[in-house]
């Protein structure tokens, strides 16, 4: 009976056990987005922000991710925008220092985990759904999110800067991360 | 008036594109030196992108002007000393050349900067030189004193119009007026 018990518990136990729980690997993990600026489709990247990532395929109900971002790390390769992003009328760093994301549950569509999850930006919080590829590798795994959100639902350049004619309204949220088992 | 120029005057496909991309260029000219004068970053962005769409229009024009140029004849030179017929013509090709250069210099600057260039939010176009903050300054001094030697050139070319206008009363400006009646030619012997 000893011998049966183990494997059952095994079994059991993605249902009460936490998914694993990962580090990121920083150097090799990039989080960004792309929006189009008078028609032009560019590319930004935060330099600092933290994840705390906990997952397990067959058991998404104990799986989490919760990021924190630092607006005014942000690089587009325009030194004009990257100017202008942390000011009043777009993110507005000196109110607004981090934009936070926090999944409340996930579920499955056909083959892809889609995460749900509150994001709050510039003082609003609204939910924003994350397409989730997780690939496992030794020792770790990868994975990659994107999503868009409405850059106005935030406030996200207000006032003149409201023309999405100029700036495109629906921004693409991606991040790639590697990640060590802990 | 016909499309086509003819011995004596200029037809009106030629005369249209002369006026409207003088206007153009003129009004353009202006309206970039007081981008400095809006009254918020958008703006500025907005202005920029109105007088690159109303640039790379000059520029079309200016090619399309070209192109007529060549399947359609001249009038001949009105009768002048044979000193200032050669300098109209040096005139008018320094100008051609200058309202190539101009929005062609404009494209290059913008393409320096690494900024989008967009034909009035409709399509865009593509950079004509690589990214480069050192090139930027001087780029933009090629761009804003073509434009200086162009008004240069154009007191040379509007003064020599009115005075053949005024005080020689021949055609030389009523031949390319959008509207102008040719005064009657002089008999053959009464030429200076």
């Amino acid at each position: 009976m000893k011998r049966l018990a183990i494997p059952l518990l095994a079994l059991a136990l993605p249902g009460i056990a936490a998914a694993t729980d990962y580090i990121v690997q920083p150097a090799s993990s990039t989080l960004g987005f792309s929006n189009t600026f008078q028609g032009e489709s560019f590319d930004g990247h935060f330099g600092q922000w933290t994840a705390a990532i906990s997952y397990d395929p067959a058991n998404l109900a104990a799986s989490k991710f919760d990021v924190e971002v630092t607006l005014a790390s942000v690089k587009t390769g325009d030194s004009d925008r990257d100017s202008a992003l942390p000011g009043k009328d777009f993110f507005d760093t000196a109110k607004f220092p981090t934009a936070h994301f926090a999944t409340t549950g996930f579920r499955r569509q056909g083959d892809q985990v889609i995460a749900g999850g509150n994001l709050t930006l510039r003082g609003v919080t609204r939910p924003v759904s994350l397409d989730v590829a997780f690939k496992p590798q030794a020792g770790g795994a990868v994975l990659d999110v994107a999503g868009t959100v409405k850059r106005l639902d935030f406030g996200v350049g207000s006032g003149d800067y409201a023309d999405t004619s100029v700036i495109g309204a629906d921004v693409k949220i991606k991040a790639h991360l590697q990640l060590v088992a802990q | 008036m016909s499309l086509r120029s003819n011995e004596h005057q200029w037809g009106s496909v030629s005369k249209f594109l002369h006026w409207v991309i003088a206007l153009a260029i003129l009004g353009n000219g202006t309206f970039g030196l007081l981008m400095d004068l809006a009254s918020s970053p958008m703006q500025k962005v907005n202005w920029l992108a109105l007088h690159k769409s109303i640039g790379l229009t000059v520029l079309a024009l200016v090619l399309l002007r070209i192109l007529w140029r060549w399947g359609d004849r001249r009038p001949r030179d009105e009768p002048a000393p044979r000193w200032q017929q050669l300098a109209a013509h040096v005139v008018h090709g320094v100008l051609y050349v200058l309202i190539l250069a101009i929005p062609l210099s404009g494209w290059w600057y913008n393409s320096v900067t690494g900024k989008p260039l967009q034909w009035f939010k409709l399509f865009n176009l593509p950079p004509l030189g690589a990214k480069s903050d050192a090139l930027r300054h001087f780029a933009h001094g090629v761009h804003e004193y073509l434009f200086w030697l162009l008004v240069l050139v154009l007191l040379a070319h509007v003064g020599a119009a009115l005075k053949h206008h005024v005080f020689d009363n021949d055609n030389v400006l009523r031949r390319m007026l959008p509207f102008g009646r040719l005064r009657k030619p002089l008999p053959e012997g009464d030429r200076r």
